[in-house]
């Protein structure tokens, strides 16, 4: 696991800091098939290389990030806040 | 009406002094906790200002987020003011209980703080002036940075007496 995280408005902190949600995956629409829901909540892929996941930088700025990091380095690539890449003002 | 007194949180602790380090509690005055809306413009100027003409100082918490600290307590018609002065752009709430701050300075200041959090503490990294919220161990914490060798600590008030034990057993070396 990467143990320094590049926070875009902290910098460089400690995993210790971070609460890790889980893969950032596209929510489905409230009235999508029951098979996408199914997919978004319980099916996970588990690639070996780039994984992008929401991490919560809790003990810092307190925003949702998406970090994109490497499961077999270990190296994080890049991290953007989340409200900001959804397009919204961060 | 029972008889209800406000204590300091860290009203029992002396300021533990050496040559090298100086922890000491600062008084409970005012902390208000400035927040701007996720589709309100930027308002790092307007929260300046409003810190400025209230006597407090604005240091920055996160992305539009604020805490206005100052050592005196706000009287209740001015704190009134104060809450609503940025509305509907920036919300203000009064942290005046909820945060305690002391005070870590001395030569050595730098590397107590070192054990305690993974922020660079390189005065590059992190000029005098500046503030960040991290952990001391596992106390989340915002840090400022007065100067060189002077660090202002604010913690939950439940938190602050745990963190000064944590700040007194990294001083130790130095007293």
């Amino acid at each position: 696991m990467a143990s320094l995280v590049p926070c875009p408005h902290c910098g460089s902190r400690p995993k210790e800091e971070f609460t890790i949600k889980g893969a950032a995956l596209a929510r489905p629409a409230p009235d999508a098939d029951p098979d996408s829901w199914f997919h978004y909540v319980y099916l996970r892929e588990n690639p070996r290389g780039a994984y992008e996941e929401y991490w919560h930088h809790t003990a810092g700025c307190r925003r949702w990030l998406i970090v994109c990091r490497d499961t077999v380095t270990h190296q994080v690539n890049t991290s953007q806040d989340a409200a900001a890449a959804k397009g919204q003002a961060a | 009406m029972p008889d209800l007194r406000a204590l300091p949180a860290l009203a029992d602790r002396t300021p533990l002094v050496s040559h090298g380090i100086r922890l000491s509690p600062l008084p409970e005055g005012t902390v208000l906790q400035m927040i701007v809306g996720p589709d309100a413009p930027d308002q790092t100027a307007n929260v300046e200002r409003l810190a400025n003409e209230s006597g407090l100082a604005a240091r920055p918490l996160s992305p539009g987020q604020w805490l206005l600290i100052g050592d005196k307590p706000t009287r209740r018609a001015d704190m009134k003011h104060l809450l609503a002065a940025l509305e509907p752009q920036a919300s203000g709430i009064d942290q005046s209980h909820g945060r305690v701050r002391m005070r870590l300075e001395g030569p050595m200041a730098v590397k107590v703080l070192a054990k305690g959090t993974a922020v660079d503490l390189n005065q590059r990294a992190f000029p005098p002036g500046r503030s960040v919220a991290t952990l001391i161990g596992h106390i989340a914490a915002h840090l400022t940075r007065h100067d060189v060798e002077d660090f202002e600590i604010a913690v939950l008030r439940g938190l602050a007496e745990a963190c000064w034990i944590d700040l007194a057993g990294m001083c130790e070396e130095f007293v």
